[in-house]
């Protein structure tokens, strides 16, 4: 048995690590696409999108019970809480005027902390349980090995997001609007809409993608205390890694992260608590000026 | 220094009069924790909030209902119960501890849930000379003069168990546990014995993996590792959120077929609700478990189930224990039951009868030369529940 695992393949034993990296990788996508919008498109830093992700793990341990319906009414609850929750916060950042990115984190990184301080409140201090449909509940194998059947369909329906979101901006009106904001406010003003319209707007999107992945991920990155502080790092990290120049770049970064936090893992456990840092201080490094680039110029 | 303002002097006078009349109710009591009605002061401090609320309130809950079923008294005297929070750790312990020490002026203390809590409130033992009886954590400790424990050492389960895992198991073990003290002990405990009577780690390097602690919650990259290990077995400790993860991913794993050992906390409580099918056949090692055939551990579960839902815990059962140690050390401290004569006491008890089975304190470390069992993951009714399949060996030292 060691000797057929290790003599004839030695790629075999980390299919599974690779294929997880996957599924984590198009979570963080997901939770952390929001940012990116945020920051990129509507130039606001949201400190407050980890909690948003959190709302949505929330309401779907306290939602599932393991059929479909709940796991629908929980992805409808948690989508339409977490929008909510943005547009809460661009009302809160109306008076700050745009791109003063210094008074937005203390006001965004406020608002987490309140929102977090809340969430215990309402939920309890422990880690609460998220039951996924029975269906999925066990696992499949995948080329001669097990994998756990959720995190295999997770992998499809985030792929899904991730095309219907990439067709959202560059195919739709909405999309164009968002863009053209950014690129030229004081035309999309004279056109009628209003900057404050949009930056709502932009919110909500973000909230309610944060909130879709905080409700699919849950049983990934499941809601707790820290849940929030993650999900906003590995954000911030896929900032730095992917920059704010495309979709693409933050897919990949979002991919990158999943690897380095599976596959990198399994391929060197001893350091695993600082692979992720490491990777993201090797990059910083050798491509300082990835911050510059907007998500605008695709 | 002179008082220029009467409002000043009328404040002072009042400060003063409020200090010695603190100071004349304080004196009129017989001396520290006891009073003239034949009851004694006695300090439960345990975590009723935060990260270890359930084992905390298992712990308030064990040491009430012994007072409950003994009439609310302890060695023949009324206890007056003094509860406090221990919260999170050390910083929010000691100041609880120095108001139920200082302020209060207890007789005893008992309870604590985390051992950095107790290394930090035993300096405050020894300056105001009150004993502990301590019912769950227990850090390695230099000096143990006034601290005793019903609870165990953090590697006895591993040791406990080494010596099964290596007559049932055809192959090499996998050692995986948590990044901290904690892990390191429990998983040490367990090597030490393992590798002493000729066991085998499936480990690459021969060494326990640790996983950083308490980031990870992603299992799948290590169990890659262990299917590629070859390993016929797998032993851990996980306690808390991380045993539910753990467990859970373990089951969908492809490593789901190997038999999986651990320190009982991985399956005790309510983390095993929520592990639910996951964790069934799971193998563990505890100093306890509700099933055990014995008439205390009849009567204990008895009245547990009566006020609660549930099975009680051993954090519930070292609690009710510690109840039981100091109800036979004032017994036994005579007519003037104070601190220090409590103390001396406790060292005389000899063997405890408990619901675990018969006990007693190591002179050595002041806590329990005790039988350890191997439990089985089980469908008990409608739940799952540990249930006992063997006796291991008794440990202490």
């Amino acid at each position: 048995m060691i000797a057929v695992a290790a003599g004839t393949n030695r790629i075999d034993p980390y299919l599974i690590p690779a294929l997880d990296g996957v599924a984590y990788g198009l979570l963080v996508f997901v939770a952390a696409s929001g940012l990116v919008f945020c920051f990129g498109v509507a130039n606001i830093l949201n400190l407050a999108h980890g909690t948003l992700y959190a709302i949505g793990g929330y309401t779907a341990a306290a939602l599932l019970d393991g059929g479909w319906a709940s796991l629908a009414l929980a992805l409808t609850v948690g989508v339409l809480a977490a929008a909510a929750a943005g547009v809460l916060l661009a009302g809160l950042l109306t008076p700050i005027a745009t791109g003063n990115h210094l008074t937005q984190a203390l006001l965004t990184f406020g608002v987490a902390l309140a929102g977090g301080s809340l969430l215990v409140a309402g939920f309890g201090p422990d880690d609460p349980q998220v039951r996924v449909p029975a269906a999925l509940d066990g696992s499949v194998a995948v080329a001669g090995h097990r994998y756990a059947a959720y995190r295999l369909v997770f992998i499809v329906v985030a792929a899904l997001i991730a095309a219907a979101l990439y067709l959202v901006v560059r195919r739709t009106r909405a999309g164009m609007l968002v863009r053209a904001a950014v690129g030229d406010p004081e035309m999309v003003a004279c056109l009628g809409v209003s900057p404050a319209r949009i930056r709502a707007g932009v919110l909500a999107a973000a909230g309610a993608l944060a909130g879709a992945a905080g409700v699919l991920g849950a049983p990934i990155i499941g809601p707790g205390t820290d849940t929030a502080d993650t999900v906003l790092l590995l954000s911030l990290v896929v900032v730095v890694l992917g920059g704010l120049g495309s979709m693409a770049g933050t897919l990949l970064a979002a991919l990158a992260i999943g690897e380095i936090q599976t596959l990198g893992v399994a391929l060197l456990p001893s350091a695993a608590p600082f692979l992720l840092f490491a990777a993201m201080a090797a990059v910083l490094a050798v491509r300082a000026r990835g911050l510059a680039a907007r998500w605008r110029t695709t | 220094m002179s008082l220029t303002t009467p409002g000043r002097s009328r404040a002072l006078t009042a400060t003063v009069l409020a200090l010695v009349l603190g100071v004349s109710t304080a004196c009129g009591d017989d001396g520290p924790g006891t009073s003239a009605g034949g009851s004694i002061k006695i300090g439960l401090l345990a975590s009723l909030s935060g990260t270890y609320q359930a084992v905390g309130t298992e712990i308030r809950d064990g040491f009430q209902l012994y007072l409950d079923t003994h009439d609310g008294k302890l060695g023949g005297r009324q206890v007056d119960l003094v509860v406090a929070d221990e919260g999170n750790g050390a910083q929010t312990a000691v100041p609880a501890a120095t108001k139920l020490l200082k302020q209060d002026r207890v007789s005893a203390l008992t309870g604590i849930v985390g051992g950095g809590s107790v290394a930090g409130v035993t300096p405050l033992l020894n300056e105001t000379k009150v004993p502990l009886v301590g019912s769950n954590g227990r850090p390695e400790l230099k000096d143990v003069s006034r601290v005793w424990h019903t609870s165990y050492l953090s590697d006895e389960p591993g040791a406990a168990i080494a010596q099964h895992v290596r007559d049932n198991v055809k192959g090499s073990v996998y050692a995986i546990g948590p990044d901290y003290q904690g892990g390191w002990d429990e998983l040490r405990g367990f090597t030490d014995a393992f590798g002493k009577i000729g066991g085998k780690l499936a480990n690459a390097d021969g060494k326990t993996t640790f996983t950083p602690f308490p980031a990870t919650t992603n299992f799948t990259p290590y169990f890659a590792r262990i299917k590629a290990s070859g390993a016929a077995a797998v032993y851990t400790f996980y306690a808390g959120s991380a045993a539910v993860d753990f467990v859970k991913q373990y089951a969908q794993s492809e490593i789901k077929d190997i038999p999986l050992y651990a320190a009982g906390f991985l399956t005790e409580g309510g983390v095993l609700n929520a592990q639910g099918e996951a964790a069934r056949d799971i193998y563990s090692v505890l100093n306890y478990s509700p099933d055990l055939d014995n008439a205390e551990n009849r009567a204990f579960v008895a009245a547990w189930k009566a006020k609660h839902d549930g099975s009680p815990t051993t954090y519930a059962l070292a609690s009710y224990d510690a109840a039981a140690v100091l109800d036979r050390a004032i017994g036994a401290a005579g007519s003037d039951p104070t601190p220090e004569a409590i103390n001396a006491a406790i060292g005389q008890l000899g063997q405890i009868a408990s619901p675990r089975g018969t006990w007693q304190f190591s002179t050595a470390t002041h806590s329990p030369v005790q039988k350890w069992y191997l439990r089985q993951v089980r469908q008990d009714g409608r739940a799952l529940s540990n249930t006992v399949v063997g006796d291991l060996a008794t440990v202490g030292r």
